[in-house]
């Protein structure tokens, strides 16, 4: 169970309480007008960029705060709204208790997050056209978008083909608590926190029309749990209500245990009374179906209706919540009147830093999360063990242990890449140390490994031991490389080591120093098939206020902690992922891809590595809850991610292990874990029908690499998620926005639906369109549109393939994914109704750089039934440096197979076809090769093989079936 | 059939790869296998002889059998296997079809060592599988430049040193395992020996008993005409005196119940708050944070809070306390009247008749309670045990005679007990030849990791931390099994159960492991020149595995040198 007293409520975090009172108040007071306004005279556009001055009007003095406005049209089409403090911006602040905190809203988050596609739009422009009061720019591709700045209230309608998608303080809950001296009151006797009702009806009570009463009990100090935040910049929240007219699906705002499309969060039936929260944190046994924050934070969020998708990416690392409800408008008078539509309002509310607001207006749902992945990077392309089977305990407890796992494996035939040791390997947690009773010869281990290519991954946390003859925290100390506290001396907290420091890696020094910790040479034991994973970066701090660090906290810089808890644990991966590009002076010529798992993320993370969902629980519903959240990632940008398979905490029961792995060989990140008090579950340990069920899976896992590795290139190119729920696949489909317990792999319409509820036997699955489904391992034939019902005892998958595509595998088991290297590919081509096919593949070494000078394989197999022809096309760029030695290295490699599903009937009794091959630029000549062809039987699909075609996969070939 | 149609076309492929250099067999197919591959013009799936393929598709790299026979010295076939994704496209995949391989694996000769077979999934992957094809057959493709020059010479070289050690060592073993045997027939012998004589001792030992309890009726019929009271004080005192005195005492208990009950109560507060905090601590704590010192406080509590918490705070118990504490007078009990002493009445008399005089009330929670009360003060150091051992009112003829009875009696027991111990020890299972019983107690201590492990044969296991601290007892010993082991071949080191049934010690209800069950430990013995612990490992949480090798077991599986070899 979840400890919900040691995290805070709305009503616990001053600025959130006070800005959804702000809100209530505002939305309850017919005449409420929003004391911020655009001068006009202020208002410059040049370049792409329009600035200006907005103005907070004070309502007890009439004081105006200025506001310096900055909106960026890029050439993406994407806009972007940032506001800041003038006051705070110059400096001209005076902070409290003689902090060194630096004076300015935190203006960096963008150095972290943001990587590209910032690039200004020549072809933005301010439009003649505007209404007065307002100001109008129109950008985007071919102009087709809007958007509309009113001058007061400030505000922003953004409009996509004439229609208003997305509206910026629209409800007028813009809020930007400005800078003020502290007044000492005589005070009348403060009551503590828990009387809100009581201040909430006074300030409904007391206010006039325009004044909002400010609970300032929260301004200045704020005590949870027995922590206090000495808060020496006062108030200093952002908030702002983004609309979505016509929408009535949100997705994104990840990370939460909760369903893919957002749920109204202030009351109701089915509802949560809380705001989703994002606030980096080390949830112990987190709850399902909850707001409630969890170890990353991406605060970007997609809206979606019927064939149109918007969304916002909020920039702004510090503590945040999102409020969302929905409105039903009976008619729409942008629609003529036709039905109901639902539109979703959401409410922003951080602590501190800019209002700085991305906003992306589609249509396509690939349109947005290409624009917001375009800006905070793609996913990496991951080496390809990476996205094979990851087999973790807390904790293989030797190095004979390891070995030995990595033997039984073997014995049983069951497939794995990587095994992961936790904290205990260590010398009594000291990182970068290995414990020389339990692991006396960790290269003897690795090396072991390394006979059939799998490697080690070790963990390495943020926290370092605070223990004299330590080397690493000795540096840590003498070269002033830790956290500080918020009198600037060294923090001191308490983890797993006990007390501990905190390396700062948001300062340049300290990363380069922790850069220099992996090298071979110091961290001893260490070889080319070691990895990384960093845990407890939210930073998980046992003692500290909601297990993270106090807010007050300062960084390099100066800055505090407060502005950049979000951003933190993506700050210690980004520093392990350069470290490992800097492991040895032999090695930088030839670099293999880094791998580094995290648990806590950021915007951005997605660049350096996987993230996976913490410490989950050995139950059916953290199985279940496991794939929206995944979903979640994927629609988030950070499509690399899974869930450890059988649950952390906990025993599973056999049918759970097995359930749980059948449904992981589809999580993009694929690795079991389980927590040091529970009993052994490597997969040979089920017995049987359990054990040949799982590994099953895993095959099944490994024979489709090809086709995941495939989906891991194209998100590494676009953002695409990995596993895709049906509102990316099908936008048009109304029926299928909240459909999130089921996905399609790829682009390969390859649709799963895991089995997730203990004795389930059948599985529903939901067709979004008029096309041929078959089963993928019979064949069986469903027709869309609607529900299907597809049998799934424990020996199976549901499992199905989408007419259309064409889908590449490796069929011949091996131990590991690296000794399938040179193994010869088979092909399904999955006939629809249209009759044609595609499909892509791409393939490199699964390692090192060479991808970028074309090292790579790049091809689109298509059928034609125009022509009865399957073709290999190369979809490869212009050539590089690498492409000759890598196509030579795959000469042999061929096409030993091509299955066609729902083959046409007049193949029957055809025998053969015809092979010609592309050699050196010339056609070769035809040859002939038998076709294998079989009728359809009860509900299964007619299906033939081509035998052995023998074609090269990097060349290209046709296959001519008439 | 598809099949035949295929027939007529000639295949493209380099099928002069099918057959290995050296031998007319194709390639990767045993002697054990050869006849299927004798026809020059056609192969038949050896599980479907109803597919009958054109002998160039054997070993061209495609799977056209569904039992995978016309691949023996490729990797196509080896995606057919249980362990798969089970699809329609299973080679052929005619329904109906045999799809149980019929091969073992690819043929390794390695000449110059033992020929094997190796999974087919591990041929031409790239990975010299020296342990099974030492002369790297397996690898022919050379796919990605992969070199396995053959290393039979040398590997079959250094094996067979071993080997020559091993069966040295084994012989060694052997005589050790003699000595060992013959050891246990001396050690049955003498408990042979000894059962006899218990017998004896018993036989005696029934006498004797059959006498005393003669003498002790005897000595009863005596004593019986005499004094009736036994040991009545010589020199009777004033019957003043021995009231004072028992007021005294009286007094003096009462007191000591009253700071005694204080105490208890002032105690039982106190347990109950420590209680109540480490009830909270338990629930509260953060197990996720993995303190050991936490851990094992909470441990320790959850075991204390399953314990019998021993007996409620009785009520009616503190009701007796309650009027016991009350004055004596209020119980009816007046010291005056007896103080002064009583003439008309022998004193003797008196003081028997002494419980006549109390109160019902008085009396009867006297006979009991009083000497409860005061053997618990006892038991806590209070009082002094000042009483004799002989029992009041019984001459000291009769408590003799029962003395000497009831040692008797005792010595018959044990006698008794002895017999049984060792007539079961006799029928216990200890092994072919008896020959455990050699080994029971003794013991093997094993250094791994953080932890040195002791097994005692017979008796229990247990481990303790290096860094020092108590042990942890991992289980005692239940029972002798055989169980099936399949660890592959011994190790040319000898060190290893390889494969077949074992001789197995299992140990039980070792201490309770927090979060999981009871300690055990399942000892699997393989043969050895010495007593050895080659292996520990933890299989499950808290429950073990030890390999250890014995020469006890030598003669059984363990002797067969080259076990396993062969085997896959």
């Amino acid at each position: 169970m979840v400890k919900h007293e040691n995290f805070k409520t709305c009503a616990q975090s001053g600025f959130c309480k006070r800005n959804r009172a702000y809100g209530d108040t505002a939305l309850s007071s017919s005449n409420w007008a929003a004391p911020y306004s655009l001068d006009p005279a202020s208002v410059k556009f040049e370049k792409g960029i329009l600035t200006g001055t907005v103005s907070k009007t004070i309502a007890n003095t009439g004081e105006a705060v200025r506001l310096p406005l900055t909106v960026a049209f890029y050439e993406s089409g994407t806009a972007r709204v940032t506001i800041d403090e003038e006051r705070r911006q110059k400096g001209e602040i005076e902070l409290r208790h003689n902090s060194k905190a630096k004076k300015q809203r935190y203006n960096e988050a963008e150095k972290w997050a943001i990587v590209g596609g910032t690039t200004v739009s020549t072809g933005a422009a301010t439009s003649k056209a505007a209404e007065k009061g307002t100001t109008k720019i129109v950008y985007g591709p071919a102009s087709k978008f809007e958007a509309v700045i009113r001058h007061t209230p400030f505000g922003v309608e953004f409009k996509r083909d004439g229609e208003t998608q997305v509206k910026l303080n629209d409800r007028g809950l813009l809020n930007m608590e400005h800078w003020r001296p502290k007044v000492d009151k005589p005070a009348p006797e403060k009551k503590e926190g828990e009387e809100e009702k009581k201040e909430g009806e006074e300030a409904v009570v007391v206010e006039s029309d325009k004044e909002i009463a400010e609970d300032d009990g929260t301004w200045w100090d704020e005590s949870f749990g027995g922590n206090t935040d000495s808060k020496p910049r006062g108030p200093e929240a952002v908030a702002l209500d983004i609309e979505f007219p016509g929408y009535e699906h949100v997705y994104g705002a990840a990370e939460h245990a909760g369903p893919l499309s957002l749920k109204e969060t202030r009351g109701g039936d089915g509802k949560y009374s809380e705001p989703y929260r994002l606030y980096n944190s080390d949830v112990f046994e987190y709850e399902m179906d909850s707001p409630m924050t969890l170890y990353g934070a991406i605060p970007f969020m997609q809206a979606q209706k019927k064939d149109s998708t918007v969304g916002v990416f909020w920039l702004n690392a510090a503590e945040t919540w999102i409020d969302i409800t929905k409105t039903t408008t009976s008619a729409n008078p942008l629609s003529f009147g036709i039905g109901s539509s639902v539109t979703t309002q959401t409410h922003w509310i951080s602590e501190a830093g800019l209002l700085d607001v991305f906003v992306f207006l589609g249509p396509k749902p690939q349109d947005v999360i290409g624009a917001y992945t375009e800006l905070t990077g793609y996913t990496q392309l991951p080496q390809q063990f990476a996205i094979a089977y990851h087999q973790c305990r807390w904790n293989y407890v030797t190095d004979e242990d390891v070995r030995d796992v990595d033997r039984k494996f073997d014995k049983h035939r069951i497939p794995y890449d990587v095994i992961w040791l936790d904290i205990e390997y260590t010398e009594g947690k000291k990182y970068f140390t290995w414990d020389p009773m339990t692991f006396p010869d960790p290269l003897g281990m690795n090396k072991q490994l390394d006979e059939h290519e799998r490697k080690l991954v070790a963990i390495i946390d943020p926290h370092i031991k605070n223990k004299g003859n330590y080397p690493i925290v000795e540096e840590l100390k003498s070269k002033d490389l830790a956290v500080h506290n918020k009198d600037d001396n060294i923090y001191e907290g308490w983890c797993w080591p006990g007390s501990s420091y905190w390396i700062d890696c948001f300062s340049p020094k300290g990363r380069e120093w922790w850069k220099g910790l992996f090298r071979y040479d110091k961290f001893r034991g260490t070889m080319k098939n070691v990895f990384i994973w960093n845990d407890m970066n939210e930073p998980s701090v046992f003692n500290g206020p909601e297990t993270t660090m106090p807010k007050d906290n300062l960084h390099h810089d100066h800055w505090e902690h407060r502005d950049v808890h979000n951003i933190n644990g993506m700050t210690l991966v980004n520093a392990t992922f350069d470290a490992l590009l800097a492991r040895d002076k032999v090695e930088d010529k030839h670099h293999v891809r880094p791998f580094v798992l995290t648990r806590s993320f950021y915007s951005g993370s997605q660049r350096l590595g996987a993230m996976w969902t913490g410490d989950n629980q050995a139950a059916w519903p953290h199985l279940e809850a496991s794939i929206p959240m995944l979903l979640s990632m994927g629609v988030s940008g950070f499509p690399f991610a899974g869930a450890d398979v059988g649950g952390f905490f906990g025993n599973p029961s056999k049918e759970l292990l097995t359930r749980w792995y059948q449904a992981g060989a589809f999580y993009p990140f694929f690795r079991g874990h389980a927590h040091i008090d529970t009993r052994r579950r490597e997969p040979y340990l089920a017995g049987e029908p359990y054990t040949q069920i799982i590994t099953q899976a895993l095959r099944l896992r490994y024979a489709l690499l090809p086709a995941w590795y495939t989906a891991f290139h194209e998100a590494s190119v676009s953002g695409a998620p990995i596993i895709r729920p049906n509102y990316y696949v099908h936008p048009g489909d109304e029926k299928g926005f909240g459909i999130d317990d089921q996905f399609y792999l790829g682009s390969y319409g390859l649709l799963a639906k895991p089995v997730t509820k203990e004795g389930q036997e059948g599985q529903d699955i939901y067709l979004a369109d008029k096309e041929k489904y078959y089963d993928y391992f019979d064949f069986w034939t469903y027709e869309g549109p609607g529900t299907v019902n597809v049998a799934a005892p424990l020996d199976t998958i549901p499992f199905l393939m989408q007419g259309g595509h064409i889908i590449p595998r490796r069929d011949r088991p091996r131990r590991s994914s690296g000794l399938m290297r040179y193994d010869p590919f088979t092909l399904v081509v999955v006939l629809g109704n249209s009759g044609d096919a595609e499909g892509t593949l791409y393939l490199d070494d699964g390692e090192s750089f060479d991808f970028q000078e074309g090292g790579y394989i790049h091809r689109r197999f298509s059928y034609a039934s125009s022509t009865s022809t399957l073709m290999s096309e190369d979809l490869a760029a212009a050539a590089g440096k690498k492409t000759k030695e890598y196509l030579k290295q795959m000469e042999k490699v061929r096409v030993e197979k091509v299955i066609i599903v729902g083959a046409p009937a007049a193949w029957k009794g055809k025998g053969e076809v015809e092979v010609s091959e592309e050699q050196s630029g010339k056609i070769s000549a035809a040859r002939k090769v038998s076709l294998d062809w079989h009728d359809k039987e009860d509900g299964k699909a007619a299906w033939a093989v081509v035998r052995d075609p023998g074609v090269q996969i990097g060349s290209g070939w046709k296959i001519a079936f008439a | 059939m598809k099949v035949a149609v295929a027939l007529i076309y000639l295949e493209y492929a380099a099928h002069s790869l099918a057959a290995s250099p050296d031998s007319g067999r194709p390639r990767g197919v045993s002697p054990d296998f050869a006849k299927f591959y004798k026809d020059a013009a056609t192969f038949t799936c050896i599980s479907n002889p109803s597919l009958s393929l054109p002998i160039a598709r054997v070993n061209d790299d495609y799977c056209d059998c569904p039992d995978g026979s016309d691949e023996p010295g490729t990797a196509a076939c080896a995606h057919l296997s249980p362990l798969s994704p089970q699809t329609t496209v299973n080679g052929v995949g005619a329904a109906g079809s045999n799809t149980t391989l019929a091969l073992p694996g690819f043929y390794c000769k390695n000449k110059g060592h033992a020929a094997s077979y190796l999974p087919f999934t591990r041929v031409n992957d790239g990975i010299c599988d020296y342990e099974l094809c030492c002369d790297g057959s397996e690898e022919w493709e050379s796919v990605g430049g992969v070199k396995c020059e053959d290393r039979c010479q040398q590997i079959g070289k250094e094996w067979r040193r071993l080997d020559e050690q091993r069966q040295k060592s084994l012989g060694n073993a052997g005589k050790k395992r003699k000595e060992l045997v013959a050891e246990a027939q001396r050690l049955r012998k003498e408990v042979e020996d000894r059962i006899q004589t218990l017998g004896t001792q018993i036989e005696g030992g029934e006498r004797k008993v059959g006498q005393l309890e003669q003498e002790l009726v005897e000595v009863e019929r005596r004593e019986k005409g005499r004094v009736v009271r036994g040991s009545v004080p010589k020199k009777a005192g004033k019957l003043g005196i021995v009231v004072g005195l028992a007021k005294q005492r009286t007094e003096e208990l009462k007191e000591a119940l009253l700071r005694v009950r204080g105490e208890r109560d002032a105690s039982a507060t106190r347990l109950v708050e420590v209680e109540a905090i480490l009830a909270t601590f338990k629930e509260e704590y953060n197990p996720n944070f993995n303190d050991e010192g936490v851990k094992r406080a909470v441990r320790a509590w959850e075991d204390y809070a399953a314990r019998d918490k021993g007996a409620e705070a009785d009520a009616a118990h503190d009701r007796d306390l309650d009027a016991l504490s009350q004055s004596d007078k209020q119980n009816g009990l007046d010291w005056e009247e007896y103080e002064g002493g009583d003439d008309d009445e022998s004193e003797t008399d008196v003081l028997y008749a002494f419980e006549a005089y109390l109160p019902p009330s008085v009396r009867t929670w006297l006979d009991a309670k009083l000497r409860s009360l005061r053997i618990t003060l006892i038991e806590s150091g209070i009082l002094a045990d000042t009483s004799s051992s002989s029992s009041e009112g019984e001459s000291k003829a009769v408590s003799d005679a029962k003395t000497r009875l009831s040692t008797a009696q005792k010595d018959l027991d044990g006698h008794r007990k002895d017999l049984t111990t060792h007539q079961e020890d006799l029928d216990k299972p200890f092994g072919p030849d008896d020959v455990f019983r050699a080994l029971k107690d003794t013991c093997i201590s094993h250094p791994a990791g953080e932890y040195t492990y002791d097994l005692c044969f017979l008796s229990k296991t247990t481990q303790k931390p290096k860094k020092g601290g108590g042990s942890t007892n991992m289980g005692n010993y239940v029972s002798l099994e055989q169980i099936w082991v399949d660890e592959g071949a011994v190790p040319a080191d000898g060190k290893g159960l390889g494969t077949g049934l074992r001789w197995a010690m299992k140990y039980e209800h070792g201490q309770h492991c927090w979060n999981g069950p009871d300690r055990s430990t399942m000892v699997v013995l393989g043969c050895a020149e010495e007593g050895e612990v080659w292996r520990i490992v933890e299989e499950e949480k808290c429950v073990y595995r030890m390999e250890v090798g014995t020469p006890a077991v030598c003669g059984e599986a363990g002797l067969k040198g080259k076990g396993g070899r062969d085997e896959l």
